[in-house]
């Protein structure tokens, strides 16, 4: 497992939490933990993965995490990529699974649960829950929707304290 | 337990874009203005100190 000793503790390795099937609307629980060198091999662009996740991997300032239904880990639900910066977490990529994109996606949740799971994080580091990233343009009303995010100009997108706290109150109330 | 269901429509992607220094800056300076704002700095109160007598 590639980690920060510094800051990465067992507790916010692997947190409990849920995603929705789309056609059932059964939940089931999930952990989110480091990715490994066994998970790279199954994120490439040949297995319909968008961004280069080896190449996110290798880079020694950055976690990467991924999202797993509990007692499943192999098959990845979805994953994140993270840098500490001076006064928070900053958001360099997400991508949920390709079975999880688009209207026939499977299960609904994952890009919150992860962003949620990261706003802990900001939490433990000590950077109060903000966690900061960059929109896509078309995708900045669903960001301040669905995250609580706010804009911090053009396309750069801030979670404050309260936002953070929101969304860890959704998926991590237990 | 709450989720956040995306819009089936919506796939939540970042820009992978590197960040200039400026728009880090922003970012650093947009922090700072909102904990401002989170918890603004009460005047201090003078000490009190007795008068002699």
């Amino acid at each position: 497992m590639r980690c920060n000793p510094q800051h990465i503790d067992i507790e916010i390795d692997k947190l409990t939490n849920s995603i929705e099937n789309v056609i059932t609307g059964d939940r089931f629980q999930t952990d989110v933990s480091l990715i490994d060198k066994n998970d790279v091999k199954s994120i490439t662009k040949n297995d319909g993965w968008l961004f280069n996740w080896k190449s996110e991997y290798k880079q020694p300032d950055r976690d990467v995490y991924k999202l797993t239904i509990k007692g499943n880990p192999d098959v990845i639900q979805g994953l994140i990529s993270i840098t500490e910066r001076e006064d928070h977490v900053y958001l360099h990529l997400i991508e949920s699974a390709p079975f999880n994109l688009g209207r026939n996606k499977v299960y609904l949740g994952v890009p919150g649960n992860l962003v949620a799971f990261i706003c802990r994080i900001s939490f433990h580091r000590g950077f109060e829950g903000y966690v900061s990233f960059t929109a896509k343009t078309q995708l900045i009303e669903h960001y301040q929707k669905n995250l609580g995010a706010i804009s911090a100009g053009g396309q750069l997108m801030v979670i404050n304290t309260d936002a953070a706290l929101e969304l860890i109150d959704k998926y991590f109330k237990d | 337990m709450g989720l956040i269901r995306e819009p089936l429509d919506v796939d939540f992607v970042v820009d992978p874009r590197p960040l200039t220094e400026d728009e880090k800056k922003m970012i650093s300076d947009f922090i700072k203005a909102d904990k401002a704002k989170r918890n603004p700095k009460r005047p201090r109160k003078k000490a009190h100190t007795p008068n002699k007598a």
